[in-house]
């Protein structure tokens, strides 16, 4: 397997290559949707909402991300890159998301920072519910448990009511933490930046 | 509240600071980060230590020297982020914060506002290296080299811009745990947007608890021993 990270001038793309790497699976960054051949692609993000869509749509990869999906690919939103799948965000004074996950996103309530490491668990079922996965193979491991880094001020907020989703906190329980709706994966925290929770939840989705 | 480690780099290679003006090498950068997430240190925030002398073969090549580490811990990197040409030589780099100083100094916010854009509200910290004098706050001002007199009127912009405020003792950096807290008295802020560094021990990591302060950041001699990340996590 071949994963494809996307490159569109912001964001660490290179920490997660490096996450990837970890598992001995090889990946490759694209910075043109011409590039784009894997079946498994990575949209990270960070920076304004604004800009980052406005260079999704400049750069094409928004239709190309749209058409990948059609064809049953799966993708993982990071951050940002996660905020974006939705509807729309508040950030900016209002920006239009791809539209691929029924949720939007918002400011934290309080103007609340969430930069802080919290507990996480995801068991292997949930990704076999969602057909993210196709079958449970006994011999590996079943969940993963310990923490995940977040770093953010904007929350999303999924409408999506069938799908499997996680709060991030007790006190941001209305925030998603993690988003699986078929071949879709949208995370709030930064696996890239997680130690080794990343690398285990990483060696359960891929 | 996160724990994390303070490191000091410098032409590609790491150090350990004393009082701000005595510098004492402790290698090579991946080595002080394999060791720090072998700990499970919460995070950290290189700093350069430049003054008003810094060029920029000496940034680019502190640059290459980050953008080939291989890292899982959530990183911020200051130090000499004082024009848009260095911002956009970051977005490569295994980076989540940028730490500012000068910027939020001499108010610049065209380059403030350059950052938010690119790495986003949530990655701007702001960096105050202190020292109380007579009960009177002063404030290292790097791009002049010298010391300034520090008022909460200055505060309000570096509020509103940074998402973190580092205050920074450069009276006590590099001593055991001698931190200065009467800076609390003196600078306004809420206490979950601060994070503390130089000379953190237990007694200032209980203190920081109490206030509920977002974070500290231990000097290099968290690498001293063995396993003490885990001890100032159980402090």
């Amino acid at each position: 397997m071949l994963i494809e990270i996307i490159d569109i001038g912001v964001g660490n793309v290179h920490s997660i290559e490096n996450l990837i790497h970890k598992l001995n699976i090889p990946t490759k960054i694209i910075s043109t949707p011409q590039e784009i051949k894997s079946d498994f692609l990575i949209l990270p993000g960070v920076g304004s909402a604004k800009l980052y869509m406005h260079k999704l749509q400049n750069s094409g990869f928004d239709k190309a991300i749209k058409k990948h999906l059609k064809e049953n690919k799966k993708l993982l939103g990071i951050c940002l890159g996660f905020q974006v799948l939705g509807k729309y965000s508040d950030e900016d004074g209002g920006v239009q998301g791809l539209g691929v996950i029924d949720g939007y996103t918002k400011r934290l309530d309080n103007n609340l920072s969430n930069n802080t490491w919290q507990e996480f668990n995801l068991k292997k079922e949930n990704l076999l519910i969602e057909n993210f996965i196709p079958n449970l193979k006994l011999t590996k491991k079943q969940g993963i448990r310990g923490r995940v880094f977040y770093n953010h001020e904007y929350g999303f907020i999924c409408k999506d009511t069938n799908c499997f989703t996680k709060p991030i906190s007790i006190n941001l329980n209305k925030y998603s933490s993690i988003v699986i709706k078929g071949n879709i994966i949208g995370m709030q925290f930064h696996p890239e930046k997680s130690q080794q929770t990343g690398i285990d939840l990483m060696s359960l989705i891929l | 509240m996160r724990i994390g480690s303070t490191i000091l780099l410098l032409d590609g290679y790491c150090y350990q600071s004393y009082q701000w003006n005595k510098l004492r090498p402790l290698g090579k950068l991946q080595s002080v980060i394999d060791s720090l997430e072998e700990y499970e240190c919460d995070e950290i925030s290189i700093i350069r230590p430049i003054r008003n002398n810094d060029t920029d073969k000496s940034f680019f090549k502190d640059i290459d020297t980050i953008a080939s580490l291989k890292c899982l811990t959530p990183i911020s990197f200051g130090g000499g982020l004082r024009e848009k040409k260095h911002l956009e030589q970051l977005h490569q780099l295994p980076i989540e914060r940028l730490v500012f100083s000068s910027a939020f100094i001499q108010k610049d916010l065209e380059l403030l506002k350059y950052a938010k854009d690119l790495f986003g509200n949530q990655a701007i910290q702001a960096l105050l290296p202190f020292k109380i004098e007579d009960n009177i706050p002063y404030i290292f001002s790097s791009s002049i080299n010298s010391y300034i007199k520090f008022s909460n009127k200055d505060l309000n912009f570096i509020n509103k811009y940074a998402n973190e405020i580092i205050l920074y003792d450069t009276s006590n950096e590099g001593t055991l745990d001698n931190y200065n807290k009467d800076i609390f008295k003196y600078i306004n802020i809420i206490n979950d947007k601060i994070i503390i560094s130089g000379s953190i021990g237990k007694n200032t990591i209980k203190t920081a608890k109490k206030l509920s302060i977002a974070s500290i950041l231990i000097e290099n001699r968290v690498l001293h021993k063995e396993y003490s990340m885990k001890d100032y996590k159980n402090a």
